[in-house]
């Protein structure tokens, strides 16, 4: 049985819709929404391209469309069209208004880029400068580069892990109170992966009060760790959370 | 000589099967040390090394972590009397996803443990179980079986109304729960351990650590909470027993007072709803319920010195509403006490002296040059460039009265350090209390336009107003910086009433018709029918 070229043009989108929507009913790591339109738009376009690619497969296509539009015997499903088609869209729009407004999410950099210098513990500190004392130990001496490690968690657990999670995920238990913005995670490779210790040491000592302005400083529950932690207790701390999440610094190359 | 070595060997036999018991047999004493790997690096951070519940993190955990050397578990499905639980208890916790309310959390939504079902493997998690019991020495106890629910009774309004009577009678439930179940009890709990907890508020289902479903409270009740003050109402020694049917009766109950609006949701604004006319008259007026519950988290200010690291109160729920003159907020929430100083069940809940309870409303200052707030200040009381409003209102005199009471005050603010007094009048901020069934409910009120727009800020109903809010529980001994808190959130103005929200979906459906209209003309235009790809018919 041949499917008309119209319900085959449908079909074809649905499928694609389907499938860009996949990772997120399947894995629950959804393709963000703007991209996936793209792609679900460039699909559009090869599908029509193909189907059009003839005078035949044109008339096939907007055949029915065309039907609907001007013969007489098919005025009464005209009618019902005609009809249905502004309540739709007047329902649509109402229930998407009643749903009730949600506040926008900002857009805000989630890490920005750092300053050349920064203050730190009384003196200024050049970042690209900056390395973890307790880093070389790691191959010079793993045994009291274990100790430091353990010691990192000690702090962790005695002040991050409210909001950065005891899984490291940045779902703490406070973190729920603290949706916009949500606390940082450092398990996967999309954080402290990205990003060298020095990054860690500006953000932590530094926290929500020196972030720069397009990072929305104003929403930003972070402390600024200096007046808490000592320098010592924050460099073992960054070595910790790389070291329980399987994460590796980066360098500056 | 042989009788000598017979001897010998059987010294060396009953050696070795000596040791061989202590070990517990050699499958068993592989299971603790493979699991032990997997507690070191998850569970040691909160339940100590030993698993004395002592770890790091402990300190600053209420309720703290188990001691799995008490052997006191707390969410188990086997019999009161007995102490250990099924294994299936124990996975349930550490995965943390089998329970109604879960959301990922171990016990509950509102438990410190998350679920660790997403990193920790049912195999690894097997493994840490032998390890916990290993630890809590139950290895070798045999395991007793779950209480049965085959005698379920469905929920009914009967069934209701019996549990209702159960729940009241003989101060069964309410000496810690309150008599409408928000927690208000008159009882100072602590547990085995001494440590202070909190009877839970049965209106906030989302907030069981056992799970909120009919079967999961009938557990509780039917076991009790071990290590706690929530006892089993199935022993026969208790005057307050209950028999399987009540204790049905009394779940079902139990389920039904949980109130959905005081869960709070992701990112929502708060309605002001718009009214033609008069505001309500105080927290009680019946005009507040036009206008619909937003719930907010609360978390305990912890970002700077002096910090809060056990809080009571969890969640706020907050209405708002306007008219041509003023915009007005209800401040909903529950709270165990009244703390007043001189009030006996306050004195007792806090364990000696205590403050009153109060609240804060926070709003960012006008911007001059636009009249408008652009960039909002640090939410924490503001910082040196933005400045916030402060409406701060405290539970002192006159708040059991039906009109309500306490005393209001108004600050600017440009950080926690510079904090400066203004008159409340100068601004027109009123604000009125009321304590009543282990809930306060607040209202403030300020006209939308005030005559100094240099020192507070002017509504304008037509953005959205960004706005925060800090509670103190003077019975759980919080005042200064020792608070709860959220961070930014926003109020949305519904435009007057019913008519602004029908503008977008008439402007979609009048475009939709012109583009109707189009389609139908070029039905009757010769050019377009003549197309030669269709043939007319």
């Amino acid at each position: 049985m041949k499917i008309p070229a119209l319900l085959k043009f449908v079909l074809l989108v649905v499928i694609a819709y389907l499938v860009f929507k996949a990772p997120a009913l399947l894995m629950g790591k959804p393709i963000p929404a703007s991209l996936a339109g793209v792609y679900l738009f460039f699909t559009v376009v090869v599908i029509l391209l193909v189907m059009t690619s003839t005078d035949k497969g044109v008339s096939e296509l907007t055949g029915p469309i065309y039907r609907v539009s001007f013969e007489p015997g098919l005025r009464p499903i005209r009618n019902v069209i005609v009809v249905a088609l502004p309540i739709i869209a007047v329902a649509i729009t109402y229930f998407s208004i009643a749903g009730g407004e949600v506040s926008s999410v900002k857009l805000r950099t989630a890490h920005p880029a750092p300053p050349e210098t920064f203050a730190a513990y009384g003196k200024r500190v050049k970042t690209e400068k900056l390395t973890n004392p307790y880093r070389a130990l790691e191959e010079s001496d793993p045994r009291v580069f274990e100790r430091a490690v353990k010691d990192g968690g000690k702090v962790y657990f005695k002040n991050c892990f409210f909001c950065h999670g005891a899984k490291l995920d940045g779902a703490g238990h406070y973190a729920r109170a603290l949706k916009n913005p949500l606390p940082q995670p450092f398990k996967g490779q999309d954080t402290i992966a990205q990003l060298s210790e020095a990054y860690l040491f500006w953000r932590i000592t530094t926290g929500g009060p020196g972030l720069p302005a397009e990072s929305a400083p104003w929403d930003s529950s972070m402390p600024a760790w200096e007046s808490i932690l000592s320098e010592d207790e924050i460099w073992k701390v960054i070595l910790f959370v790389y070291d329980y999440t399987g994460n590796r610094p980066r360098s500056w190359e | 000589m042989k009788l000598y070595r017979k001897i010998i060997l059987l010294a060396a036999l009953l050696m070795a099967s000596l040791s061989l018991a202590l070990s517990g047999g050699s499958a068993t004493a592989a299971g603790p040390e493979s699991g032990k790997a997997i507690y070191v690096k998850r569970c040691a951070w909160c339940h100590g090394e030993d698993g004395a519940g002592d770890g790091p993190a402990s300190e600053y955990l209420n309720p703290p972590p188990r001691d799995f050397t008490e052997v006191s578990y707390k969410y188990k499905s086997t019999p009161s009397e007995e102490m250990v639980p099924t294994d299936e208890d124990l996975l349930k916790v550490i995965r943390g996803r089998d329970f109604g309310n879960g959301e990922g959390h171990g016990a509950g939504w509102t438990a410190s443990m998350p679920g660790f079902g997403d990193i920790v493997s049912d195999d690894d998690a097997r493994k840490l179980i032998e390890y916990i019991k290993y630890i809590s020495d139950i290895t070798d106890e045999e395991v007793p079986a779950s209480i049965s629910l085959e005698g379920r009774i469905p929920s009914s309004e009967e069934s209701i109304r019996t549990g209702k009577e159960l729940f009241l009678a003989k101060d069964r439930c309410t000496e810690c729960h309150g008599k409408l179940g928000r927690g208000d009890g008159r009882k100072r709990l602590k547990d085995d351990l001494g440590y202070r907890t909190w009877p839970r508020n049965l209106t906030k289902g989302f907030s069981f650590r056992g799970g909120n479903k009919p079967e999961d409270i009938y557990t509780r009740v039917t076991v009790g909470i071990p290590g706690t003050q929530m006892p089993s109402f199935a022993d026969p020694a208790s005057k307050r027993r209950l028999t399987e049917e009540e204790r049905w009766h009394v779940a079902n109950y139990v389920a039904s007072l949980n109130k959905p609006y005081k869960k709070p949701g992701d990112f929502t604004a708060i309605h002001a709803i718009y009214l033609d006319g008069p505001l309500p008259g105080g927290p009680l007026d019946e005009g507040w319920s036009r206008a619909p519950y937003t719930s907010l988290h609360l978390f305990p200010q912890i970002i700077m010195e002096t910090r809060l690291f056990t809080p009571s109160l969890d969640t706020l729920s907050v209405k708002a509403v306007y008219n041509e003159d003023a915009l007005m907020i209800l401040l909903e929430w529950d709270d165990r006490t009244l703390s007043d100083p001189d009030d006996k069940v306050s004195r007792e809940i806090a364990g000696g002296a205590h403050y009153p309870d109060a609240l804060a409303v926070e709003f960012p200052m006008a911007n001059p040059s636009t009249g408008k707030s652009s960039t909002p200040p640090f939410f924490g009381e503001g910082d040196l460039e933005h400045q916030v409003n402060i409406w701060y209102w405290r539970g002192t005199e006159g708040v059991t009265e039906e009109s309500g009471g306490g005393e209001v005050k108004l600050y600017n603010a440009a950080g926690i350090t510079k904090r400066k007094e203004r008159k409340p009048e100068m601004a027109g901020v009123t604000a009125r209390g009321v304590y009543k069934d282990g809930t306060w409910r607040v209202v403030m009120k300020r006209p939308l336009r005030t005559d100094n727009p240099d020192t507070v800020i002017q509504f304008d109903a037509t953005t959205t107003l960004p706005v925060a809010f800090a509670l103190w529980d003077g019975s759980n001994l919080e005042r200064g910086s020792k608070h709860v808190l959220t961070s930014w959130h926003k109020i949305s103005f519904k435009q007057n009433s019913g008519y602004g929200r029908l503008i977008w979906p008439a402007v979609a459906g009048g475009f939709i018709i012109i583009l109707e209209l189009v389609w139908l003309r070029s039905g009757t235009d010769d050019r377009k029918t003549n197309d030669p790809l269709h043939k007319k018919p």
